[in-house]
């Protein structure tokens, strides 16, 4: 329990005092000794076989040190893909070699042919400039749907169709099929889960050398977890023993899920390092990373929802084709797979679910986790499904909603929910969210408005999304047995100082969450000491034990979860040592406030003093080791269930197609809250993001594979002044399965909010005698103003 | 991207066509031409300089004169390469009289551009395209002036 109730109170951010006064430390910003720079010819192509590379030039340009090409590097593996699915049959998912140069043919836009190292940046790309490459080339398929059509031009040649995998998950589909036929009514939506780019402020870089010496590699990586890519690089890339690998992640500026991934320029860096004996260092320019960085979402569906006559969904059955670009990046196989389908139970107690995913490779640029990852997916299918029945069966989709919800269960009093699809849910209060989010809206008064506004010739929606995600990834024996090639476990590691300071070692990174605030306040919390005297380290493979990094909302719920154990063992141990002080048993010794207390006595000696006695044991129990240092794993029993309601109202300007966002509530249940200015500000950036993709962004590709908007003259992000005030509350439910209680809030936003928007917009127009199904994400003016017309 | 269009000019097709044939006029007349080499009887090699909003950059590679049917068709043909991408064209040009002494030229074609032209330059691609277009057939309505003068 709290004792000096740091836990629960919004703490500003420590970390903001070097971020805010620009003393963050990037990995850009490290220059090494004897330091390279790198620079990439890549191809302009989307398909194209490569004849030949002429370096001749290049190679003699002031400065360059050495070029290679995708012949140097035939003998080195690709980057491999971290988690198995099979194919309905059986089959192992087609991976294709992703090598870190391309010496066949290049398979999108941006793919890398060869690079070319120099003295600096700049003869680097002056010398990329002079490589001469010939190319021809091939016919390109960017389509996810067009690609598996016989006749597709093949991204690989040995992958028939271009599928990687086909998949299939939750009630067999006679079962559904049957519910389907029965059902009262049917809603039907064919539907696109546009392609996004991450956009991540600070662009990827890398920075790599070799010491002959002590035969030693240290990579700088802009990355979210660095002791995966260690693992990654060592054990499947380049095969170089992994204690002689150092891999740093110094501040990171933003990821979102695209730098979770292992991308070939770390491991081609690392190789080139020991090549030439000298660090090598790259930094993505913008245009490269959005060619570059793994896109996000690109599904292209079609699902229906049956419904008997109360309204009651008796059966869904969902079709996706999942685009994953030209290769398979590492969580690429599980996003539209274990992270959707398992997720189109939603909040709601449908009895028959089947789900069917073909994934697909394409010549464009790689997708795979991108915030909520899937999750975003499956909701959006769900909301955008039941507010359009709501609509076609003339019903309220709050009502609708209601007669649907699972009903509540606290995981501990009440069994957690079984779902037709694999998970089971841990704790939940459905009901309680939208209940709120209805009193926050006055929802009574907003539909009044909506029909005084329909008399006066405007359009003003209501739209609602519901959403469960699954995060705290992730239970090791569960992923294992889903296909990950990993568990996802996390480690820390609690020192305590001969002066009873503290230093924290996270498996966990952070890049904008806050941890170095929230992780140090659960430490001085629980041991009742100031929040100055905890530093929270992370990120460093030779400071860290081990790590699993950061995504999937899992820092606090794992990360947080493996810190607490080792408190645990540090307050049980100090115990002793100050039942030895104050001669007494250990059984005896309360801790509370940072003092040990011998039970109801005034006996008592303070944190700080056991810390000295367990660094200077002179006067020490026989049977303890010195010291206070204690090391854990945590594995989580369970995924952790945040749930929410998000609602938006917005008016649509008939004329011009122009959607204004009037209101936005967000009530988000993530269990305990540690730091709640920081969940506020996790919640406010992922609406952000997720009305980013509702009405502003989308990656468009031409029909040559060129990617048509990557910079921001053309790729349209969200900005301050799109939005008003958001309005947020929470609830909680704590998770009933780790010890602090907590479910986890990076993704909440982005997963909840783009459904609310879009649904919103439909209901204006529907509220204006406009009977509009779907209008495709981003909902940009034209296309608003399409679907009224066209309707 | 579709190229697509049509111009009047003062001259008949067998005047305007004998323009277009001429390479030493072709130099004149073509925006951003910098070097214009014959290397068969309608094949040329080029360079050229554009800027297309964001980006610019130097273009070489070959013009390509087709389906030459005096003086009423023929299909221009490009593949012209530069550090900002490359672009592939082939356009079909007509001319048709109009009374004695005018002529419309009808342009129709596709355009394929690739690398950074396509990722940072599409957007303005049109907007440029039409520009040069302009300017191309003013030059040659300028050029076509001079000759009917002298």
């Amino acid at each position: 329990m709290s004792t000096n109730g740091l836990i629960g109170r919004a703490v500003k951010r420590v970390e903001d005092k070097r971020f805010i006064t620009g003393h963050g430390n990037y990995t850009d910003d490290i220059v090494l000794p004897h330091q390279t720079y790198a620079a990439f010819v890549r191809s302009q192509y989307a398909h194209a076989r490569i004849l030949n590379i002429d370096t001749s030039a290049a190679k003699e340009m002031p400065g360059v040190i050495a070029i290679f090409t995708g012949a140097d590097l035939a003998a080195v593996n690709g980057v491999p893909c971290g988690w198995q699915v099979n194919f309905k049959n059986g089959d192992t998912m087609k991976e294709p070699k992703h090598p870190l140069l391309v010496a066949d043919k290049a398979r999108h836009a941006g793919d890398a042919i060869a690079v070319v190292i120099a003295e600096t940046k700049e003869q680097a790309t002056d010398a990329a400039e002079a490589v001469k490459v010939e190319m021809e080339e091939l016919p390109c398929v960017v389509d996810a749907a067009k690609a598996v059509q016989a006749g597709a031009p093949l991204v690989h040649d040995d992958v028939p169709n271009n599928k990687s995998f086909d998949w299939v998950l939750g009630n067999p589909i006679e079962e559904v099929n049957e519910a389907m036929d029965k059902a009262a009514h049917v809603t039907t939506l064919d539907f696109v889960n546009q392609r996004l780019v991450p956009n991540a402020i600070e662009p990827r870089s890398y920075n790599s050398s070799y010491d002959p010496v002590s035969e030693k590699y240290t990579l700088y990586t802009s990355s979210q977890n660095p002791h995966l890519i260690r693992l990654l690089m060592c054990a499947f890339v380049l095969g170089i023993p992994e204690h002689k690998v150092r891999v740093v992640s110094p501040d990171v500026g933003g990821g979102f899920g695209s730098k979770i991934f292992h991308y070939t320029e770390e491991a081609l860096l690392t190789w080139c390092s020991k090549k030439i004996g000298r660090p090598v260092k790259w930094t993505s320019e913008r245009s490269e990373s959005f060619l570059l960085d793994a896109h996000g979402r690109d599904h292209v569906t079609k699902a229906e929802m049956g419904f008997d006559a109360n309204g009651k969904i008796v059966a869904l059955r969902v079709k996706t084709y999942a685009n994953l670009g030209a290769y398979l990046s590492t969580f690429s196989s599980c996003v539209p797979t274990y992270l959707h389908g398992t997720l189109l139970q939603g909040l709601y107690t449908t009895p028959k679910i089947n789900v069917d995913v073909t994934a697909v490779f394409t010549n464009t640029t790689p997708v795979d986790a991108y915030r909520g990852a899937g999750r975003p997916e499956a909701t959006y299918l769900l909301e955008r499904l039941i507010d359009l029945a709501a609509h076609e069966m003339d019903m309220d989709p709050a009502e609708l909603r209601f007669r649907n919800f699972i009903p509540p269960f606290d995981g501990v009093q009440q069994p957690g929910y079984q779902t037709q699809v694999a998970l089971q849910y841990d704790s939940g209060n459905y009901e309680g969210v939208l209940k709120k989010g209805l009193e926050m809206v006055n929802y009574a008064d907003v539909r009044r408005e909506q029909q005084e506004a329909a008399h006066n010739g405007k359009l003003v929606g209501i739209g609602f999304s519901t959403y469960i995600e699954a995060c705290g990834i992730a239970p090791s024996a569960i992923v294992g047995s889903l296909g990950c090639r990993a568990g996802l476990f996390e480690s820390a590691q609690v020192r305590v100082q001969p002066t009873g300071k503290v230093s924290v070692y996270t498996g966990s990174h952070s890049h904008g969450q806050g941890h170095e605030t929230t992780f140090a306040q659960i430490v001085a919390d629980k041991l009742g000491i100031n929040l100055d005297d905890v530093e929270i380290v992370h990120g460093d493979s030779e400071a860290v034990a081990f790590g699993m990094g950061t995504y999937g909302s899992r820092s606090l719920a794992v990360g947080g979860s493996a810190i607490m154990k080792s408190i645990d063992k540090i307050i049980e141990k100090g115990k002793k040592i100050a039942a030895h002080k104050l001669e007494a048993s250990a059984d005896d010794i309360e801790f509370k406030s940072g003092n040990f207390t011998v039970k109801g006595t005034d006996k008592s000696i303070g944190f700080g003093e056991v810390a000295l006695t367990a660094y200077v044991p002179h006067v020490y129990p026989k049977d303890l080791e010195p010291g206070l240092d204690f090391a854990s794993f945590y594995d989580p029993a369970n995924f952790t269930y945040p749930f929410g309601c998000h609602i938006a109202v917005v008016e649509v300007d008939k004329e011009t197609g122009k959607v204004s966002l009037k209101r936005f509530i967000a009530v988000d249940d993530v269990g305990n809250v540690i730091n709640p200015m920081i969940v506020e500000g996790q919640i406010h950036g992922g609406v952000v993001q997720g009305i980013g993709q509702a009405l502003f962004e989308g990656a468009e590709y031409d029909d040559n594979g060129q990617l048509t908007n990557a910079s921001y003259m053309d790729y349209c992000m969200p900005r301050a002044d799109d939005f008003p005030m958001f309005e947020t509350a929470s609830q909680v439910t704590p998770c009933p399965h780790n010890p602090l209680g907590v479910k986890g809030a990076g993704e909440a936003g982005t997963i909840g909010s783009a459904p609310a928007i879009v649904n919103a917009v439909i209901d204006a127009l529907w509220s204006g005698g406009h009977k509009v199904k779907d209008i495709r994400m981003p909902l940009t003016p034209e296309r608003v103003w399409h679907a009224m017309v066209d309707a | 991207m579709q190229l697509a269009g049509k111009y009047v000019l003062h001259a008949a097709p067998p005047k305007v066509w004998a323009a277009l044939m001429n390479p030493d006029t072709l130099a004149h007349i073509v925006p951003g031409i910098s070097r214009l080499e014959k290397t068969g009887d309608h094949t040329f090699n080029s360079i050229l300089d554009i800027k297309l909003g964001p980006v610019s950059g130097s273009f070489t590679g070959n013009l390509q004169l087709d389906d030459l049917q005096e003086p009423n068709a023929f299909t221009l043909k490009a593949q012209q390469n530069s550090k900002i991408g490359n672009a592939n064209a082939a356009v079909k040009i007509n001319l048709s009289p109009i009374g004695d002494s005018d002529t419309e030229i009808a342009f129709d074609g596709d355009v394929k551009i690739s690398g950074m032209l396509a990722s940072l330059g599409q957007r303005v691609m049109g907007g440029v395209s039409n520009t040069l277009t302009k300017q191309f057939f003013s030059n040659l309505e300028k050029e076509l002036a001079k000759t009917s003068a002298s």
